[in-house]
């Protein structure tokens, strides 16, 4: 499948009064045409904030990209004048963000709201706007978009409001959404009409998505592949079947650890991952995670991981895999869930220049 | 079954009572809590669990109706005594500890601060030995005292806020939305904390959370919300294998789990509450299907549900 967008060796690093956060430390993805990828991880982990990067949304006070490349339609996103990732920020890629409410405009109508990328992207009438805005309306599926179109938005519940912000979102048909915790402050019945039609657009509009979320139970629902982030770094990526079926970097099994499943036993503990997220002032040296992983091995606090290829799409960064490396046993919670991949190779491949 | 530590009798809490824009937020409910164990409340935002929890607690002022623990009307009229012996007795752990920890406070007083008011330290060597610990307790250091709560992560001040409520040495607890505002790793750290404690201590807790798969895991029983309304009531596992309100079939078909395989086969149930076609005579209340098994109910459908349980 083709690639959409690209994303190189990125570096983002933030001035603070304390020093340099590098907040992103040499981040490689590729987003293919019509997928969603969703980015897992804690908070600090540098999910949001490439993301940010994507959108330009850094802001040039006090961060900047220090590093890398984020190729997309064949331009370099790093590389634009403002004025040219304008016309790209709301119309080739969108943005949905947690809150609704905060990202929704108070004293103006949510139509007006609506109007306001097609009138300046798409170069629409007035009247033509507004009749797109009530298609667009219907179609994320608000209940009487014509009587509520001159409404603010404290008129309408969350779930509504996420559905206004999704309604914005796409109304230049983007290639690239990203959904930055969309669904994390709405209830779970709504949370499942939002991802439910999330799903529906992305089919109709051949949109591309790149999810953030912190909970694993929409990760499973909504994501074709994962990225694991943890201090800057993505530490495993893979179809959603390879992370959640044959996850091989500790950090993730440490997040697939720290949720009870369904049939887990009361009595059983919950395998927290002790300890906090590294400080990015002061990244720590080798591997990131190694301080709280009882699998560190000692390279671990010396060396940075490479990047190994267990498949043709899933990639582990971890010492781990090295060949000379101990055989380690995941987690009992892990292994109940392991399942042999068809896409195996018979050894992971070391990847070299990443 | 054990006894009895809380009763909460046709409990109501009314906002805005007599005018136009009254809200029933808790709406004549009756449930027992048993000593030693979980109780947790579940439901969506607005479903009254919260001010359920807070109405148990006296941050407000019942409408109607009764809380007794052990025995003892909490919302009756009360000495200054009696009610400090009973806020003792009973604390709460707030979801968001940013907002729940006095910025302006080092760490050592705002868990000494039950401490002080109750004098439960005859010294100042007693007060601070306790506070140490108190810290060790709930994971943290004996030199994280002398600290002020913006020096800490958001699970470590959660910490803090567990520390503060077992300060006073409580019989129960009630936790609302203790982990939602926590990253999943942890998350775990900190209901794994408050397993041991209650394993160690005895305590009682009610566990007021939306995220299903946790509430499962703590509780021992779960009672779920809807509109003010306490609509089920059973053991955590019963509740999970046999759903029986429409609404807690809905809620329970809407919980994302970590299983691909799982996500994609989901069949999501929605709720219509005109299905209950409940007429002028229709008498609804808590009915015992199962022991132990509460579903807010008619008459008809308490024998439809018995009956769809025998199958």
């Amino acid at each position: 499948m083709e690639n959409i967008l690209e994303v190189k060796n990125l570096h983002v690093s933030f001035d603070t009064h304390a020093g340099e956060v590098q907040a992103v430390r040499g981040v490689n993805f590729e987003l293919k045409k019509g997928e969603t990828l969703a980015i897992v991880g804690e908070s600090g982990s540098g999910k949001s904030v490439t993301t940010k990067a994507i959108m330009r949304l850094i802001p040039s006070s006090s961060g900047s990209i220090k590093e890398g490349e984020i190729l997309f339609a064949g331009k370099d996103l790093t590389k634009l004048s403002d004025s040219e990732m304008d016309q790209i920020r709301g119309k080739e890629i969108s943005m949905i963000f947690q809150d609704p409410m905060t990202s929704l405009n108070p004293t103006m109508t949510i139509g007006k709201q609506i109007m306001e990328p097609l009138r300046k992207h798409r170069k629409l009438s007035k009247v033509e706007a507004k009749k797109k805005a009530i298609d667009l309306l219907h179609l994320v599926g608000l209940p009487q978009p014509e009587a509520r179109f001159k409404q603010y938005p404290h008129q309408f519940s969350g779930g509504q409001r996420q559905r206004i912000v999704i309604a914005i979102a796409l109304a230049c048909n983007p290639k690239i959404l990203i959904a930055d915790e969309p669904t994390t402050a709405l209830d779970v019945t709504i949370q499942a009409q939002i991802l439910e039609l999330m799903k529906d657009l992305q089919q109709k509009m051949e949109t591309s998505i790149i999810f953030i979320t912190h909970d694993l139970g929409v990760v499973a629902n909504v994501a074709d592949r994962v990225a694991v982030m943890y201090g800057g770094q993505i530490v495993e990526i893979g179809t959603v079947d390879e992370i959640f079926y044959d996850p091989r970097h500790p950090y993730t099994w440490g997040l697939l650890a720290s949720m009870p499943s369904m049939e887990i036993d009361q009595n059983e503990e919950l395998k927290a991952i002790p300890g906090t997220p590294p400080d990015l002032l002061r990244p720590p040296k080798g591997d990131a995670f190694a301080l709280r992983s009882e699998y560190a091995l000692k390279i671990d606090f010396k060396y940075e991981p490479p990047v190994y290829k267990v498949s043709d799409t899933h990639l582990v960064k971890s010492w781990l895999l090295h060949p000379e490396a101990p055989e380690v046993e995941p987690p009992e919670i892990v292994k109940q869930r392991i399942r042999l991949m068809p896409g195996n190779y018979k050894e992971p491949l070391l990847v070299k220049g990443v | 079954m054990a006894e009895k530590l809380l009763e909460i009798q046709n409990l109501k809490l009314y906002f805005n009572e007599g005018k136009p824009n009254m809200v029933k937020a808790v709406d004549d409910i009756s449930f027992d809590i048993y000593k030693g164990e979980t109780l947790g409340l579940v439901g969506e935002s607005g479903c009254g669990k919260s001010t359920t929890g807070r109405t148990i607690i006296r941050l407000y002022e019942a409408t109607g109706g009764k809380v007794l623990f052990q025995g003892k009307d909490v919302h009756g009229r009360k000495s200054k005594k009696e009610l400090k012996e009973f806020n003792r007795k009973m604390q709460m752990i707030f979801q968001d500890p940013y907002a729940s920890l006095n910025p302006r406070m080092k760490v050592a007083d705002i868990i000494a601060e039950g401490i002080d008011i109750h004098g439960l330290a005859k010294s100042k060597e007693e007060r601070m030995e306790k506070v140490y610990k108190l810290l060790e307790t709930v994971g943290l250091k004996k030199d994280h005292a002398d600290r002020y709560p913006h020096e800490f992560s958001g699970g470590q001040r959660q910490r803090i806020g567990i520390a503060r409520a077992l300060a006073v040495e409580p019989e129960f607890i009630i936790a609302d939305e203790p982990i939602s505002a926590l990253d999943v790793s942890i998350q775990a750290q900190v209901v794994n904390l408050l397993k041991k404690l209650q394993k160690e201590k005895g305590l009682t807790y009610l566990f007021i959370a939306h995220d299903l798969s946790m509430v499962k895991y703590i509780s021992d029983r779960i009672g779920v919300m809807y509109f003010g309304k306490l609509v089920e009531l059973a053991p955590s596992e019963e509740l999970y294998r046999n759903p029986l309100h429409p609404y807690t079939q809905s809620l329970l078909s809407a919980i994302p789990l970590p299983d691909p395989e799982s996500e994609r086969s989901r069949k999501r149930i929605l709720y219509d509450p005109s299905v209950h076609q409940y007429g002028p005579d229709d008498q609804l209340e808590m009915r015992e299907v199962t022991p132990g098994h509460f579903v807010y109910c008619s008459e008809k459908e308490w024998h439809q549900y018995k009956n769809s349980l025998n199958e």
